[in-house]
């Protein structure tokens, strides 16, 4: 062709810089900054020992799961027990909820507890030891926690155990079915592997006075659960026949088995009541649950409340008993209807019988399973206590020098295994505290988790959450075999993948491919990003974009 | 008869450079072409009538028959963007849009030609809105006048294939991108036999884009950064220049696309009939193939109409405007647009360019077929026979308004 682009005394048609431009240190005209901060996710929140779901989440993803388990353990060391147990309050406050379903959090705590059955601690949690001892009563859930987080830091926990093996109500009071004891003797036997020692067989106030108990430990754990159950004042009650659900159920978890007949009333609402029914309609009765309020204001875990109904069990809501009737043994039970009024001091409403209501049913076994509280006839009276547990302060420490309580001897939150697990943990916090700096200042507030309004959903689309597996309730009840068979491998993977990672950085590089300054660069090592503030204009793309809110935009300090 | 039209079908079909005889729409023949020119980026949003260009082209990318980068993109001003950045990698880009797509986008064509980005696209002349109209009308792309970008204005969709290719290569030449316009399914969505020429001719007459400067991560340099006083003009100048450079183009553009693939639609401008012509009328797009038809009957009247075709707004034809009035007594101009408080803005660009002429025939500006509407040949009729007994030249005259 004839004529190209004019290339006039060597200056191009159109404006170009002779070299780099960056020179113009464009950061200067920010007025806003940009900054990387993981924030707390909600799940986080819920969880009472707050675990760091997002964070071992990352892991499973990249299927390191045993270092996804090493996560867990920070602050669980119970994760194959709270992955079957747990009422998994992390998954009601899930910001997945708003948008279709909840992460299935606790079938991944308990995968990958499961993917670790066989390994034991890695070797960075064992410390050299300081030399102090700590007596912990008790080796439920809460002392074990407390055991193990005190261990972590060195110290010698020695559980006094009452019983013959350790494990508390995990082991008495929870049926096989949903607990296998290879898991609970798996993960004691990874606590005792830390130096934890427990002396079982030995009760406090029989075997060891408590005096003598606390004049040779400087810190002494109360974690001794409760284990009464509540006795419920009635024509009949002594009759023969009429028990309580709990040492039925204990009777029958140490020895596999238990007095049982073929027609059996439960009466109760919450977690023991449904063990009981569940426990008993597998051993061949006719079982029936009355619970005096609606399924609503029911305590136990809905799903349990499911399978129970599932398996065979009868359900009366709003049904209570006035009488157990009979001569010698239990004949029948005289029972009446209720209604809903107003709010109790629960917040829920309060149950009003029904005048006239009354009607009678034969049955030769009441097992009652209204609730438990704790046994401190071994305590001195100087206790402070709080209706029928023990006072503490936020650090689980009672009215008497260097006497820790936790669990559900403690007043505070009670009756699930995850409460025990994070009293015990923050007693263990609070002991190591006391004992190294002789005062205890309280750990920083974990608040509100990240919002669902503060994350950018446009990268994500809704996903049916993956289904969970049992085995059919006809053939449960055959047998103490696990019920729950957790989640498919594929599906813990897709499950991961479906977590928000709510304030948690996921490494997705949207921050980095949207920046338009080129301001933002992977680290070194390849584990987050930096932001180059020479560049920066602090347009707030980055921010903007970030699916997770897990970074932060201020304004710029001059 | 017959067998002239089938020489000239021959000369227009001819075998020996063509792939295949596709009857396609004007939107497909768009597409086409931009697949023969091997463009590597496409970015486009969705706007009728041109949505279908660019979802072919979105097909021949999935099927990986065009392997070029498709970018969706949330709107035309993002499209265009987006083919900036492309094209000053050096990747030969290609968009499409229409009507209200294009003034979206009317600040970063301003951008793209001032940064000498050759992009071609493809504009359906689309009325704009309110009231909303799909039809054809040429207003949008002639009010992205003063933009820099080059303006070819298409009579079939057969010259919408032709005129892509011979964009690349012009615009390649000069450093300025280049709009192809075709009239709203006029030519859009009608179906013509289209010659698809064979990929190797088209690969000899456009060899790959290789721009002198690009963008280059290893040498990192500012495109279009601060320029003060005492430069900035120059590359104003520069744009100047490289317009009336394109315009000695073009010719030499189409001279050689006949040479290779063997069709000529004219150069800046296709006379037709004007030997001896006393009257003429100039028309751009679709009208034109209905005004030959109507110059063909005055012709055989022993009328001496003729008829001038404007094929590029820009760079504006002045001197090939001089030159087929010089010896007629009447022009005609109808325009399919409207400058409001002006007049039909192909007149006013032919008013001035023949201001500075030796002769100054009579003549007329008629506004007609505004969104869409026929311009029959009977109307055509009227306007010529209007233009031959008009004794003084006006510069406003509606066509067809309803009363």
């Amino acid at each position: 062709m004839t004529e190209v682009l004019e290339i006039r005394d060597g200056v191009p048609s159109f404006a170009i810089s002779v070299g780099t431009m960056e020179w113009n240190k464009t950061g200067s005209w920010r007025y806003m900054r940009p900054r990387y901060e993981d924030k707390i996710p909600p799940c986080t929140v819920g969880c009472p020992t707050n675990e760091k779901i997002p964070r071992y989440f990352a892991l499973v993803k990249e299927k390191k799961y045993e270092a996804a388990w090493h996560i867990i353990l920070e602050d669980n060391p119970l994760p194959g027990v709270c992955g079957r147990v747990c009422y998994h309050p992390c998954e009601t406050v899930c910001n997945r909820l708003e948008f279709d379903e909840p992460i299935a959090i606790n079938h991944l705590e308990r995968f990958v507890a499961d993917q670790n059955f066989t390994r034991r601690y890695p070797k960075h949690f064992f410390v050299p030891k300081n030399g102090r001892k700590v007596a912990i009563v008790g080796s439920g859930p809460a002392g074990l926690s407390a055991a193990y987080q005190l261990a972590r830091r060195g110290y010698e926990p020695v559980i006094y155990e009452a019983r013959d093996e350790a494990g508390g109500m995990l082991r008495l009071g929870i049926p096989e079915y949903r607990l296998p004891r290879e898991i609970l003797d798996k993960e004691i036997n990874d606590i005792i592997s830390l130096g934890v020692i427990i002396k079982t067989g030995v009760s406090i106030g029989t075997t060891i006075s408590w005096d003598s108990l606390k004049k040779d430990n400087d810190v002494v754990l109360i974690a001794t659960g409760a284990h009464k159950p509540r006795s419920i004042d009635l024509p009949g009650s002594n009759l023969t026949g009429v028990t309580s659900g709990l040492s039925f159920l204990t009777r029958y978890n140490l020895t596999g088995k238990a007095d049982i007949a073929s027609r059996l009333l439960v009466v109760g609402g919450g977690n023991t009541a449904i063990d009981t029914a569940r426990t008993a309609i597998r051993l061949g009765a006719d079982v029936t649950l009355v619970y005096r309020r609606s399924r609503d204001e029911m305590p136990a875990v809905p799903e349990e409340i499911e399978a129970a109904e599932q398996e065979g069990v009868k359900i009366q809501y709003l049904t209570a008993p006035i009488a157990f009737l009979g001569t010698d043994r239990l004949e029948k039970v005289r029972l009446i209807r209720m209604e809903l009024g107003t709010q109790d001091k629960s917040g829920r409403r309060r149950p009003i019988p029904i005048l006239g209501s009354e009607y009678e049913v034969e049955v030769e076994q009441v097992l009652l399973a209204i609730g438990e509280i704790p046994r401190l006839d071994f305590l001195p009276h100087s206790f402070d206590k709080t209706g029928k547990r023990v006072t503490v302060d936020s650090f689980q420490l009672t009215n008497q020098k260097g006497i820790f309580a936790c669990g559900d001897v403690a007043a505070g939150p009670v009756g699930t295994v995850v409460d025990a697990i994070a009293t015990g943990k923050m007693a263990a916090l609070a002991i190591d505290q006391y004992l190294t700096k002789g005062e205890i200042t309280p750990p920083p507030q974990i608040k509100n988790g990240v919002p669902y309004a503060e994350l950018n959903l446009d990268y994500f689309f809704p996903e049916q959450r993956a289904p969970s597996r049992f085995t059919p309730a006809g053939e449960s009840i055959r047998s103490f075999e696990e019920v729950h068979h957790g989640l498919e491998p594929s599906d813990a993977l897709y499950e991961a993948h479906r977590c928000f990672s709510c304030g948690v950085c996921t490494e997705c590089d949207l921050c980095l491919i949207y920046c338009p300054d080129v301001a933002i660069k992977q680290t070194r090592n390849g584990s987050g990003y930096i932001i180059n503030y020479d560049y920066c204009k602090g347009c707030g793309l980055c921010v903007k974009e970030c699916p997770r809110n897990a970074m932060t935009f201020e304004e710029e300090v001059q | 008869m017959k067998r002239v039209l089938e020489a000239q079908l021959d000369k227009y079909f001819n075998p020996q450079t063509t792939a295949e005889i596709k009857v396609i729409e004007g939107t497909h023949a768009a597409s086409h072409a931009a697949k023969l020119a091997r463009v590597k980026t496409i970015s486009a949003y969705p706007i009728t009538p041109q949505t279908s260009i660019v979802e072919l082209l979105s097909e021949m990318c999935a099927s990986g028959d065009l392997e070029a980068q498709f970018i969706k993109v949330e709107s035309e001003h993002s499209a265009m963007a987006c083919l900036i950045g492309a094209e000053a990698t050096g990747a030969r880009s290609f968009t499409a849009t229409s009507s209200q797509g294009l003034l979206l986008m009317h600040e970063v064509l301003h951008w793209a030609a001032a940064a000498r980005l050759p992009i071609v696209m493809v504009n359906v002349n689309r009325a704009l809105a309110p009231p909303w109209n799909i039809w054809t009308d040429q207003t949008d792309s002639l009010a992205q006048r003063d933009t820099g970008w080059i303006q070819f204005y298409a009579e079939s969709n057969q010259e919408v294939l032709d005129t892509i290719l011979m964009a690349y290569r012009l615009g390649e030449q000069v450093m300025l991108p280049v709009m192809i316009n075709m009239d709203a399914f006029f030519l859009s969505h009608t179906a013509e036999p289209v010659a698809i020429p064979k990929q190797n001719l088209v690969d000899e007459f456009l060899p790959a884009y290789r721009p002198e400067f690009t963008l280059d991560v290893n040498d990192p340099r500012a495109f279009g950064g601060l320029t003060k006083p005492d430069r900035y003009m120059e590359f104003r100048y520069n744009i100047q220049k490289a317009m009336e450079t394109a315009a000695r183009l073009i010719p030499t553009v189409a001279e050689e696309y006949d040479y290779l693939i063997g069709r000529h639609h004219g150069t800046q401008v296709e006379e037709y009939r004007t030997e001896d012509a006393e009257y003429l009328l100039v028309t751009s797009g679709t009208i034109t193939g209905t005004t030959r038809i109507v110059v063909d009957q005055f012709r055989d009247q022993g009328v001496p109409l003729g008829l001038l075709k404007i094929r590029t707004f820009r760079p504006f034809p002045d001197q090939a405007i001089r030159n087929a009035v010089a010896h007629v007594k009447k022009i005609g101009v109808i325009d399919r647009n409207i400058s409001f408080g002006s007049g039909g803005i192909f007149f006013n660009e032919i008013k001035a360019a023949i201001y500075n002429a030796k002769v100054h025939p009579l003549l007329n500006g008629y506004v007609a077929g505004l969104g869409g509407r026929d311009v029959t040949p009977s109307v055509i009729t009227d306007i010529a026979e209007h233009l031959i007994k008009s004794k003084q030249g006006k510069d406003l005259i509606w066509i067809g308004v309803k009363k």
